[in-house]
């Protein structure tokens, strides 16, 4: 049987096959082939992308290129969610490879954040780990790091290097024994049926009496349409990390081990394939 | 304070080896049939093992 911190290689190791290709009407000075790429789940499109972008800047004049965003069928996709978040919400259920397209006009101001750098990205991602550590410890452990161990957690994430983020994030993973679990879990709930981003509210991972919550009590209060009863057919999908846990999966194991680097356990609700 | 990614008894339950299994077919449906694909981030070394 494989432990723990196997789970958490997976995780961290996770990859999509994508396959970028330019949009058809930007104008290009010669043919564009399309780009593949193995991206890593718990990074961001943004991160990961330099070569997608020195490739396709071969064949776009000048003078058409501004920020690179990206789209799937239509949809902007938010680089500031994980990349694998953003899969699983929109393409979990198609073939891979992953069919993204890049664009370098008309960038959507409506539906997208600007990233001109990747100090954008890191202030995003101190920030999201920042909140998650106010919900797990009152914020004491981030504020009882150095300025070096911030940067640690960045630069694992950002060069790819587990054991680095691991020695650091192993410290915002404990809590007191006799507390069973962290004050609050740090989660967020998509889903592709409404126009609000995500849920994100105050769960803890023990009851009152001390029982264990698990992943059924979380959906039970945020979103009980995703749990089939008895007789009913099942309608929603959950998944964190591409994978489906049972519902008697104990929130505060889930949070540990299959939270994103950013500290939050990323929830996506979709309505079952129906063909 | 604690650390608790080491497992206890409790997690030789049904939920803990199906997210085994799963994440072993989630490698498995993503990965298998990709492993030619260039990696977004270069990776010098791909260490197997590692202390935490």
């Amino acid at each position: 049987m494989a432990d723990d911190k196997d789970v958490l290689r997976d995780v961290w190791f996770g990859r999509i096959p994508t396959c970028f290709a330019l949009y058809q009407d930007e104008v290009t000075e010669k043919e564009a082939e399309p780009f593949y790429l193995l991206l890593p789940r718990v990074s961001y499109l943004t991160l990961v992308t330099d070569k997608v972008k020195k490739h396709f800047l071969k064949a776009v004049k000048p003078e058409d290129v501004e920020e690179m965003w990206f789209e799937y069928e239509g949809t902007p996709l938010k680089w500031h969610y994980p990349i694998g978040v953003l899969f699983d919400l929109h393409a979990l259920n198609t073939a891979l490879p992953w069919s993204i397209t890049v664009h370098f006009k008309n960038f959507p101001e409506r539906d997208l954040l600007h990233c001109l750098s990747n100090s954008v990205i890191e202030a995003h991602f101190m920030s999201c780990i920042k909140e998650a550590d106010a919900l797990k410890h009152k914020s004491q452990v981030i504020n009882d790091m150095q300025k070096k161990d911030h940067k640690q957690l960045w630069m694992g994430l950002q060069n790819d290097k587990f054991d680095q983020f691991w020695a650091m994030n192993r410290k915002l993973m404990e809590y007191p024994t006799e507390e069973g679990g962290f004050r609050y879990i740090p989660f967020r709930i998509y889903q592709t049926m409404s126009d609000r981003p995500f849920i994100q509210k105050l769960f803890r991972p023990v009851s009152p009496e001390g029982h264990t919550h698990t992943l059924g009590d979380l959906l039970k209060e945020m979103y009980p349409a995703a749990i089939a009863h008895d007789g009913d057919s099942k309608r929603f999908q959950v998944l964190i990390q591409g994978i489906e846990p049972l519902l008697e999966t104990p929130l505060q194991w889930l949070s540990e081990h299959l939270s994103h680097p950013d500290n939050f356990l990323h929830i996506c609700i979709l309505p079952v394939p129906t063909d | 304070q604690n650390m608790s990614l080491s497992i206890s008894p409790g997690q030789t339950a049904a939920w803990h080896q199906q997210i085994l299994e799963q994440l072993g077919q989630r490698s498995k449906r993503e990965m298998e049939n990709f492993r030619h694909y260039e990696q977004a981030v270069e990776q010098s070394v791909w260490v197997k093992k590692g202390n935490m």
